[in-house]
């Protein structure tokens, strides 16, 4: 189920919050565990089982490190919890890559599992293993009971998008939250603030990029409207459903992490990566980086270390050599920019264009399916895809989505929210609140009714 | 103050959003959507197969979408703020200009325009290369031919479109339509010609078909509908002004017969039931038919004719009757060729294409 429809909006949450707010506290996580796994099974039914099984495995590991007390011991159900959960990753996200892989190698024909992607997979997983690897480094007391546990795999808000919501950073909350109107009203406008930015900006762009798609004249500009949408709406699509993670969490008495901080502002790709998705650049570096010794280590030990962690990140966002040729090219430039301290002495203006320019190349290479579409997008828009500069279709569409890259560029930066912000300080500004809730939810609703929204860019992963 | 006033904002917003979900659990549901023209969906049988293959989901989320509270006006505030808010040119893919609504269609498909070729050439090596048949064809304009390109539309090539009609189908006879029509010729909301507008079409092709053209004295307009919303009224969902649909009357025709052969039934020319129906233009011919035979007791000839079109067909092909005895009827997108020969002799009479622009350039429904 996704939040951006109406079967979502107008009747699961609906419902959900009556009885989840009828219900007696001690009730309150069972209701939350029944509405998650209703939610997950609505798109897919029979995956239930695989993340029953995960909670079960990661519960029992969990349990059985917070009593082991001879640390082999500690470490065995911790591998054993790893194991289970990169099995499971390995099995329904990575097989059929490394098969196809292998078999284009070695010229031989391995069949493969062919097996459906159960949504939110690589979610679910991270959260299991940063609960047991926090268990095993006593950073968190296990949990025993395994209803709470179960809240907290399937905990909807954030199921299937994240952010990657530590074990950790809700512990307390699972077990005794505070319910309070102004983090309910704080979690609605902020849900509906994600809302918006998905099903007014998101899609709007990601109908931009389908007639790009199927355009008959293509050209070079048209080419480049494309990366920047794309660039655009994954930006709005991603965080604006992390706004509507993190309001709802609210709605419920969690409080999530942020996941995105203002990215295309960036005068790095080392300031990107602390403000694109967050919470898995962070879950690399303390689960992944700096277990591995971070930087401090030898130069050679420490390219390593750059270079796994980012081929995982690739890895993490999709099983395809587009997506590891994203990560490492991410590594690359990382170790570019630590290498070459000067870069950060150029100019404002160059520092943000560089790091617009390789993000927006490196998006064209994520979207791309596959190497060769990637090799021939970015050919066709530096000028070697024999295409005119310009046709009258590009221009036609560039007049018609004038308004809409108007409103992303400025939405991408905090221009948007400090207006906003100065804004509400005041008693009108209070009421224009107001007016623009109401005109969001209802121009919301509309998009929806008229049946434009696309599914969640993430979904995939 | 303004603690106050976030509280009872906040409350308001749940109000709306709680009575909007309210209102989709509870309002009694429609059957039908008479601005999109089609049925709406009903709430789902919950059955274990659907539930675990999923087809239950689909169907409830589509079920919710036809069924969502002011779904029109819904629809209506999206485009709105489409066009209004997001400057957008079109929503999806429909825009309007000068008053009128149209739909993009764009870029020319060559293949499909070859595809629809294709067919009338087996028609014409199948049934008429040897039976003297003398054959025309012309291509009518779409709206888009007249409002796109010189308003910064995109739109396909139709002189391309032209040419290649002419040099693929070098057995017939090409009648360009294109001067005697203009925008105004076209009903505002809809997709098609008005017949009241288009006698001098009507007239062009009989010259050339050597048939005498309709006198346009014979006629008199008749008002059908003073509310007729046309196939984009749904579609563009923007509130907009019925408009008047007229039949032209005349003695002639008010004595022809329509025999259709799928229904072995007969009617008259125009199809007065259908008026309150899904599509008020279907009173033209009763609409999308696959073969009609119109017989003319008031003919000035014994003649015949063969007409194969579309939709655009049905509201001119009665103007082309003051010569004909018998005018066969034919929509190849609800019949396959191979059944014409059971149904229709071919033998020497005089043979119109007539096909739109638009269906010459998605004519993969042409069987």
């Amino acid at each position: 189920m996704l939040f951006s429809g109406i079967p979502f909006l107008y009747y699961f949450l609906p419902a959900v919050m009556a009885c989840y707010f009828l219900a007696p506290k001690s009730l309150k996580n069972t209701v939350l565990l029944l509405f998650s796994l209703v939610f997950y099974a609505w798109g897919e039914p029979k995956f239930v089982v695989l993340m029953a099984v995960t909670i079960v495995v990661f519960y029992i590991c969990g349990l059985a490190i917070g009593k082991a007390k001879l640390k082999p011991w500690r470490r065995f159900w911790l591998i054993l919890s790893a194991l289970a959960g990169v099995g499971f990753l390995a099995i329904f996200k990575y097989a059929d890559f490394f098969i196809g892989s292998f078999n284009k190698v070695t010229g031989l024909s391995v069949p493969l599992l062919r097996l459906a992607l159960p949504i939110g997979i690589s979610f679910y997983t991270f959260q299991s293993l940063s609960y047991t690897i926090d268990v095993y480094r006593n950073n968190v007391p296990a949990q025993k009971n395994i209803i709470h546990f179960a809240t907290y795999v399937t905990l909807f808000p954030q199921l299937i998008a994240g952010p990657i919501v530590r074990y950790v950073d809700v512990n307390r909350e699972l077990e005794n939250r505070v319910h309070n109107w102004e983090d309910i009203l704080s979690g609605i406008r902020r849900f509906l603030l994600g809302l918006g930015k998905k099903i007014l900006i998101a899609d709007q762009f990601a109908l931009l990029i389908k007639l790009f798609r199927e355009s008959q004249n293509p050209s070079v500009l048209f080419y480049w409207m494309y990366a920047i949408a794309f660039m655009l709406s994954i930006y709005f699509d991603f965080s604006g459903y992390s706004d509507m993670a993190i309001g709802l969490g609210r709605i419920f008495g969690f409080h999530f992490p942020e996941n995105f901080r203002y990215p295309y502002i960036s005068k790095s790709i080392t300031e990107f990566w602390r403000r694109w998705h967050i919470s898995l650049g962070s879950w690399f570096r303390d689960y992944v980086y700096i277990p591995m010794g971070g930087n401090r280590v030898k130069p050679l030990r420490w390219v390593w270390n750059i270079l796994t962690v980012w081929l995982l990140t690739g890895l993490w966002h999709g099983a395809a050599w587009n997506f590891v040729l994203w990560g490492l090219l991410f590594a690359a430039v990382l170790l570019i920019e630590k290498w070459i301290p000067a870069l950060q002495k150029l100019p404002g203006v160059l520092k943000h264009g560089y790091v617009l320019l390789l993000i927006c190349v490196s998006f064209v290479i994520f979207n791309a399916d596959g190497l060769s579409q990637a090799g021939s997008d970015l050919q066709s828009m530096f000028g070697f895809g024999n295409l005119p500069v310009v046709t009258g279709e590009t221009l036609y569409y560039l007049k018609s989505f004038a308004i809409l890259f108007g409103v992303g560029i400025l939405g991408a930066t905090p221009l948007a929210k400090w207006a906003g912000e100065r804004v509400s300080r005041t008693r009108s500004g209070a009421i224009l609140e107001l007016f623009v809730l109401i005109a969001l939810l209802l121009v919301c609703t509309a998009y929806l009714v008229d049946g434009s929204f696309s599914p969640f860019l993430y979904f995939r992963f | 103050m303004k603690r106050t006033i976030r509280t009872v904002s906040g409350i308001l917003v749940i109000a709306l959003w709680a009575g909007l979900a309210a209102f989709a659990w509870f309002a009694p549901k429609k059957t039908v959507s008479q601005a999109e023209r089609r049925p709406l969906q009903q709430m789902p049988q919950i059955t274990w197969n659907d539930l675990q293959n999923g087809s239950f989901m689909g169907q409830f989320e589509t079920y919710c979408l036809d069924q969502f509270p002011l779904r029109d006006n819904f629809r209506s505030l999206k485009a709105l703020w489409s066009y209004h808010i997001l400057d957008y040119q079109d929503n999806n893919g429909i825009y309007t200009e000068d008053g009128h609504v149209a739909k993009l269609d764009f870029p020319l498909n060559e293949t499909s325009v070859q595809y629809a070729i294709n067919r009338f050439t087996t028609i014409y090596e199948t049934y008429l290369k040897d039976t003297g048949s003398k054959v025309y064809m012309t291509v009518i304009p779409d709206k888009n031919f007249y409002l796109a390109e010189e308003n910064g539309y995109p739109a396909m090539d139709y002189e391309t479109l032209f040419q290649k009609v002419n040099a693929g189908m070098p057995w017939a006879q090409t009648v360009d339509i294109t001067k005697a029509l203009d925008i105004s010729c076209y009903y505002k909301t809809d997709s098609h010609w008005r017949q009241e507008m288009i006698l001098p079409v009507a007239a062009k092709l009989c010259v050339a078909m050597n048939a005498a053209p309709p006198d346009p004295q014979a006629f008199t307009e008749s008002l059908a509908s003073d509310s007729f919303r046309g196939v984009y009224y749904g579609q563009s969902a923007l509130p907009l002004d019925g408009e008047d649909l007229y039949l032209l009357e005349s003695e002639m025709l008010n004595a022809c017969r329509v025999y259709n052969h799928e229904t072995k039934t007969y009617t008259g020319i125009y199809d007065l039931e259908k008026l309150s129906g899904y599509d008020p233009y279907d009173v033209f011919l009763s609409g999308a038919q696959a073969l009609l035979t119109i017989e003319n007791p008031n003919a000035e000839s014994d003649r015949e004719l063969i007409v194969f079109r579309d939709s655009f067909g049905s509201c001119l092909v009665p103007l082309l009757l003051r010569e004909y005895g018998k005018v066969t009827v034919v929509d190849i997108r609800y019949i396959r060729l191979d059944l014409l020969a059971e149904n229709v002799e071919f033998n020497g009479q005089d043979v119109l294409f007539a096909y739109s622009a638009s269906i010459l350039n998605n004519s993969a429904s042409l069987k």
